[in-house]
């Protein structure tokens, strides 16, 4: 059971390298790892703000490195650890590529597919479910975005002033009867 | 970039003209506006109210003594409900249940009584009030309430209670106003729609955009075939307007790539569900993202620039144009300059989108979406739920039976999604060939 823990806080923590180097390039911080048979076979951190294409999560960013070098079905086979639940696109794409597992930091109540807002992962549809599981080093996945929203996003229309945004350090205990919030 | 290319796309707008000396017929028919979540629940949820008959004259007094008896009336929205009714402006079974309950007022000593000149009493004019909700006061207690005050208050008229169905949320248009008032309770309607976009928005924006709605899904349509029939991916086609000037632009158009394999050629195993960022939509939009690093910072030198140095990566994204027809759109350099992700673009696709590529659009900023064919068991943007048990299982497929649909309603979910845009389905006007019927049921659009 510990060596199982180890395992995915090793992984968690190379999404959170991941994270780390999209907020040092001013995107969202968000961060994957794609983990087949205890290998790492694609790394993502989010790229819209570089691509203006605000669909290029760091899942996608992963799985397509994984799909140039792997058939489709490898993903069957295949965990993602991320930092921040995957939105209800990531969520939906997860599940048509046949994700076996997904493994995250803190929950999306903005867009999140697995539980934050909807709950893609499960409900009624023509593709397998999978499951998933939060919480892993969620801290350090909030202060993150944190982090990143006190810094300026000069590519949306009219930036918002957000110099006299302060950088919270404070993070609410998980409330197992309120999940969703960080 | 060649040179030529470089000189068509200064010339090439991309224009509706543009795009009808292609040949494509428009399709006929109309735009239907989609319902959305809150709505569907909104229409869907009533609660029990009690309704007591009472004198047009004392109707306002009855009232007044409701509210001081139950404090908790303030809270609860009663607003869209009619509170005092004539019989005739109710719904007819409810016409029969209370004329056949009818008081005999004028055998009463009410204050109320109008006397004629000869000295005999009349029947007064009559009201139906709606008094509350059930869940507020108990039946007994209301009866008491009522008993100790006019015009009950020392007459043989005993209070008459009934228990009536209401909707339990205001109605979104005057047409459901109406159908209400003929099921439930005479229903105010106030031309506002608090669960979706506000009705003067929808008509305004329908038609706006229902004129050359037609020519944009045959152009999806077409973009879609030219690569179905390349073996790339299924018939499904997208096309990305700019509405927002004097005159409609297109500024992409694709069909689906998701049998293309990373050499791009057509891949030959069909099992699974194939490169699923390659669908038509996340086409688009990457394409539009392109063009927009374009104008940023000039012709892009290598694709391959895109994520990392291995330049296998892009194509897994499928974002370069596989057709002349693709081409064409892409490098029409006809994006204002400084724009922000899709804004203010609209999107048509020959298919209600996945889930996927509705939250993908949503996420894209878009203003307004319009699809052909609904897809119920798979599509993100209709808010209608299916009913998988009692339509049963398709046993040779092993899937759920097309009825209602997933239920997301992606499109109109303010308070939940971060953004909301306005959404069609195309009605066919049976004047030209459905051709959105060759991709199966199941498939992800």
């Amino acid at each position: 059971m510990n060596e199982q823990r180890g395992q995915h806080e090793r992984f968690m923590r190379e999404a959170i390298k991941m994270a780390e180097l999209a907020l040092a390039t001013d995107e969202t911080p968000v961060g994957c790892v794609f983990v087949k048979d205890g290998e790492i076979i694609g790394r993502g951190m989010n790229d819209t703000n570089r691509s203006l294409n605000g669909t290029r999560h760091a899942e996608f960013v992963a799985l397509a490195q994984i799909l140039a070098k792997h058939p489709v079905t490898i993903l069957k086979e295949t965990d993602l650890y991320v930092t921040v639940e995957p939105c209800v696109m990531c969520a939906s794409a997860l599940r048509q590529y046949g994700i076996r597992a997904v493994y995250f930091g803190c929950w999306n109540e903005r867009f999140g597919g697995t539980g934050g807002v909807l709950t893609i992962h499960e409900d009624p549809s023509v593709d397998k479910p999978y499951p998933v599981y939060g919480g892993i080093f969620r801290e350090e996945a909030i202060m993150l975005l944190r982090k990143f929203y006190v810094q300026e996003n000069g590519k949306a229309p009219d930036p918002k002033q957000k110099k006299t945004r302060e950088l919270k350090t404070d993070i609410i205990p998980l409330n197992i009867d309120t999940p969703k919030s960080y | 970039m060649t040179t030529q290319q470089a000189q068509d796309s200064v010339v090439y707008s991309a224009s509706l003209a543009d795009v009808q000396e292609l040949g494509i017929l428009p399709k006929t028919g109309y735009l239907v506006p989609l319902k959305t979540k809150d709505e569907l629940l909104a229409s869907r949820e009533t609660f029990d109210v009690y309704v007591v008959e009472v004198p047009a004259a004392f109707a306002s007094a009855v009232l007044n003594v409701v509210r001081k008896a139950i404090p908790d009336l303030t809270t609860v929205n009663l607003q869209h409900l009619r509170r005092v009714v004539q019989l005739s402006f109710l719904p007819k079974q409810l016409q029969i249940q209370f004329s056949s309950a009818a008081q005999a007022w004028d055998r009463g000593s009410t204050t109320s009584q109008a006397v004629d000149g000869l000295g005999a009493t009349i029947q007064p004019e009559i009201r139906y009030l709606l008094v509350s909700p059930t869940s507020l006061i108990a039946l007994p207690n209301l009866l008491d309430v009522l008993a100790q005050n006019p015009p009950f208050l020392g007459s043989p008229v005993t209070p008459q209670v009934f228990t009536v169905p209401v909707p339990a949320l205001a109605p979104t248009s005057s047409e459901q106003a109406l159908q209400w008032s003929q099921e439930y309770w005479s229903i105010s309607y106030k031309n506002t729609n608090p669960y979706g976009p506000h009705p003067s928005l929808v008509a305004r924006n329908t038609a706006e955009i229902e004129p050359h709605a037609g020519t944009w899904l045959a152009l999806a349509e077409l973009a879609g075939e030219q690569i179905k029939e390349q073996g790339l991916g299924e018939n499904i086609g997208c096309v990305i307007v700019d509405g927002t000037g004097k005159e409609e632009k297109v500024i992409a158009a694709t069909g689906d790539t998701r049998w293309c394999s990373p050499d791009k050629i057509a891949s030959l195993h069909r099992d699974g569900p194939g490169n699923v960022m390659a669908h038509a939509v996340l086409r688009a939009i990457a394409m539009v993202a392109k063009k927009r690093l374009r104008i940023a910072n000039g012709p892009l030198e290598s694709e391959s620039t895109i994520v990392s140095s291995d330049s296998t990566v892009p194509h897994i994204f499928c974002d370069d144009p596989h057709t002349p027809l693709e081409h064409r759109f892409y490098l029409a350099d006809n994006l204002t300059p400084n724009g922000y992700l899709c804004l203010d673009l609209d999107i048509y696709v020959t298919h209600e989108p996945c889930v996927m590529c509705s939250m993908a659009i949503l996420h894209s900023r878009f203003r307004r979406c319009v699809f052909g064919r609904r897809m119920p068991l798979t599509g993100g943007l209709t808010a209608e739920i299916a009913r998988f048990q009692e339509s049963g299982i398709d046993e040779k497929k092993n899937l759920p039976q097309p009825s209602g649909g997933l239920g997301c309603g992606i499109f109109w979910r303010p308070s939940e999604l971060n953004w909301k845009f306005l959404a069609w389905e195309w009605e066919s006007d049976g004047g030209d060939e459905d051709r959105t019927g060759a991709v199966e049921d199941s498939i992800q659009a």
